[in-house]
């Protein structure tokens, strides 16, 4: 049987990681005290740990694939085959608060996410969702500043909403 | 155990007062909505409520916070039972019984077993840790830091390995949040490790900034890939509420026996809920008089299972109030909100906040009863909440979910963070690793590391520490064994 190109991609990653970890830890002094043990021991162990899981997950994935792991076919689970519209719409929208959360402020950005969101999820209607991440947004923001004290940024809004946010 | 009545009685005067019953209803309504959502567990539910509490004095909050926590597993059980989708493995043996209940139109009995042996098994595993966490404390002054880290490693080994499908799965989950965990300033030589330059990584990495990431946007983004083009179906809630005679002859001896199933193994930091539900659900099955109504729909299947969750649960506090130890993710993020507050629970935290330890205990006992009031009329509203559409519930979720991560430090670092974990939750999630070891390796890896370099630094850098003192030995021993024993097993029945 062939070995799954997914199992072997992640194993491999989890081998590199702890071989790059390894590499980091011989960079940090290991001065130690009293406890002859520095801050470089605990990387040490994580190290040697993610080296040894990843050539255990290499293992099982040449050797029949990983034990008792999920089908890999999302139809045998219930579910619908990868959709990337839906994938990149949801991550679209994260990267646009990130984009926007400083910029526009909180209010924008979150309404933009929200939509974006709704949009992966299957939703057409566009100009109803900005409004009620608009809405659930602007309520959030409120509540946060006004009651909480906890500051947001206002962003392009902060004439309408005033001194409220940073 | 009269000096632990005197706590109590002090302890209520304290959840009592107007504002600590109020922070505790808010609590709690919250916690059931939030819980009852699709996709949301009680680790997220907590996650994304943490904001709401940073201006709150540390009792109310964390009074607060038991409602939430309480509240986000009612919630769930709700929507296991009517939605067929468990939003966490403890769910799973609900979902088993319940949903099929649910489809034969006996929803309402089988929301009230749910609720009713919640608060059974809640008001009596509380019992059973306020009883509990004084004889806990006495043995756990006595720990020294080899002890302490010997408990860590045995927490992480049942965390990790022993629950789940896959040991290597689980431990390589629990070595990433190891990993995640070492990022930051070292606490006890003020050296930056992994931080690369980073300013906002010197404060190391924030476990909501994780769990969000993985238990949110993780969620969001596979549910969004895999399962957002399918049709939900909502079972109805037809019929009575009300159980009926038998329903009741039927479910308290499931609710009893699951909370002396449930508690010991939140108890002893064996962590998750997991293992308890399904012993639950087999031993019910086992020993019913309606053998051939199980995969049709068992009363017994639904009030054993939710029972254990809620006693387990509960019994999980004992570890995590008196040790500092947390058995699960949702635990993990409880003892993040402690920290918050720069409050490190252990021992110690009985007698310096005595009040708000005692408050937090007395607060349980009235969480329970709040819920069992406000689950069974208003299981209606509940119900609503279930019917928001999928792209408008999970833009809401992001919306809330990500303001948690973002008012942590008002941070875009944190952001960015964010959404590369959502990625790592995303293939987690799809190539079966669970997340959990994650979450809690990253909380308590740091402080078994600094538990590891005091003992020592006491015994001058004699690694026999471990081995000579009894109380470490062997919980090292145990581990070690746990860890071990279940490859063997799992060698012999492939060959």
């Amino acid at each position: 049987m062939k070995a799954k190109p997914a199992e072997l991609t992640i194993s491999l990653a989890v081998l590199v990681l702890g071989i790059a970890v390894a590499v980091g830890t011989t960079q940090l002094s290991g001065a130690g005290g009293y406890a002859r043990v520095g801050p470089n021991a605990a990387p040490a162990v994580v190290a040697a740990g993610l080296v040894l899981l990843g050539l255990w997950l290499l293992y099982e994935a040449l050797s029949g694939g990983w034990r008792n792991s999920s089908p890999d076919e999302p139809e045998a689970l219930g579910e619908h085959p990868f959709h990337l519209g839906a994938f990149l719409w949801v991550s679209v929208g994260l990267f646009a608060q990130i984009l926007l959360i400083h910029r526009a402020g909180f209010v924008l950005a979150q309404a933009v996410l929200f939509a974006c969101v709704a949009r992966g999820f299957g939703s057409t209607r566009i100009a109803r969702d900005l409004a009620i991440g608009l809405a659930i947004a602007l309520a959030v923001f409120l509540f946060f500043v006004k009651f909480l004290n906890v500051n947001l940024p206002a962003g392009w809004l902060r004439p309408i909403l005033g001194s409220a946010g940073i | 155990m009269a000096e632990t009545f005197q706590s109590l009685l002090h302890g209520f005067s304290i959840a009592l007062t107007p504002f600590n019953i109020l922070w505790g209803l808010i609590g709690v309504i919250l916690g059931t909505f939030i819980g009852v959502l699709p996709g949301v567990g009680p680790a997220l539910t907590v996650a994304m409520l943490l904001p709401l509490t940073v201006k709150l004095d540390p009792t109310g909050a964390l009074i607060m916070f038991a409602g939430i926590y309480y509240g986000a597993m009612y919630g769930g059980s709700t929507t296991t039972i009517l939605l067929n989708t468990p939003g966490e493995s403890a769910s799973i043996a609900t979902a088993l019984e319940g949903n099929l209940m649910a489809k034969n139109g006996r929803a309402g009995p089988a929301l009230a077993t749910s609720a009713i042996g919640s608060f059974v098994a809640g008001t009596i595993a509380t019992l059973l840790v306020t009883m509990l966490a004084p004889l806990v404390i006495e043995v756990a002054l006595k720990f020294g830091p080899a002890e302490y880290f010997a408990l860590m490693v045995f927490a992480f080994t049942t965390v990790s390995a022993v629950i789940g499908s896959s040991t290597v799965r689980g431990l390589t989950s629990l070595f990433l949040g190891l990993l995640l965990g070492i990022i930051g300033i070292d606490s006890q030589t003020g050296r930056s490790r992994f931080a690369f330059g980073v300013p906002e990584l010197l404060d190391g990495i924030d476990v909501v900034v994780l769990a969000v990431g993985l238990f949110a946007v993780g969620e969001a983004l596979y549910v969004a890939a895999y399962s957002s083009r399918l049709e939900e179906k909502i079972e109805q809630l037809k019929g009575s509420l009300w159980m009926s005679k038998r329903d009741w002859q039927r479910s308290w001896p499931a609710w009893l026996r699951a909370t002396a199933i449930g508690f010991p193994f939140g108890s002893i930091p064996a962590g998750g809920a997991e293992i308890p539900t399904f012993l639950s659900y087999a031993t019910e099955r086992r020993l019913t008089k309606y053998p051939h109504e199980f995969g049709k729909g068992a009363i017994e299947g639904v009030a054993g299972p939710e029972a254990a969750n809620n006693a387990s649960v509960t019994g999980a506090l004992v570890p995590l109030l008196t040790l500092g130890i947390p058995t699960s993710a949702t635990a993990a993020i409880l003892l993040s909100a402690f920290q918050n507050y720069g409050i490190q629970p252990g021992p110690l935290l009985f007698q310096s906040q005595s009040d708000l330890v005692w408050g937090l205990i007395a607060s349980l006992y009235i969480g329970n009863v709040l819920l069992l009031i406000l689950n069974l009329p208003l299981v209606g509203i509940w119900v609503k909440v279930l019917a928001i559409p999928r792209p408008l519930l999970y833009g809401g979720i992001l919306v809330f979910s990500t303001l948690g991560a973002y008012s942590l430090h008002q941070s875009v670092v944190d952001l960015v963070i964010l959404y590369v974990f959502g990625l790592l939750g995303f293939v987690m999630r799809r190539w079966n690793i669970p997340v959990a070891p994650a979450v809690i390796g990253l909380i308590l890896g740091p402080l078994a590391e600094t538990q590891f370099r005091r003992a020592l630094a006491i015994s001058q850098g004699d690694l026999s520490v471990f081995v000579t003192q009894p109380i470490a030995a062997s919980v090292l021993a145990v581990s070690a064994i746990l860890l071990v024993v279940p490859l063997f097993f799992k060698q012999a029945r492939r060959d």
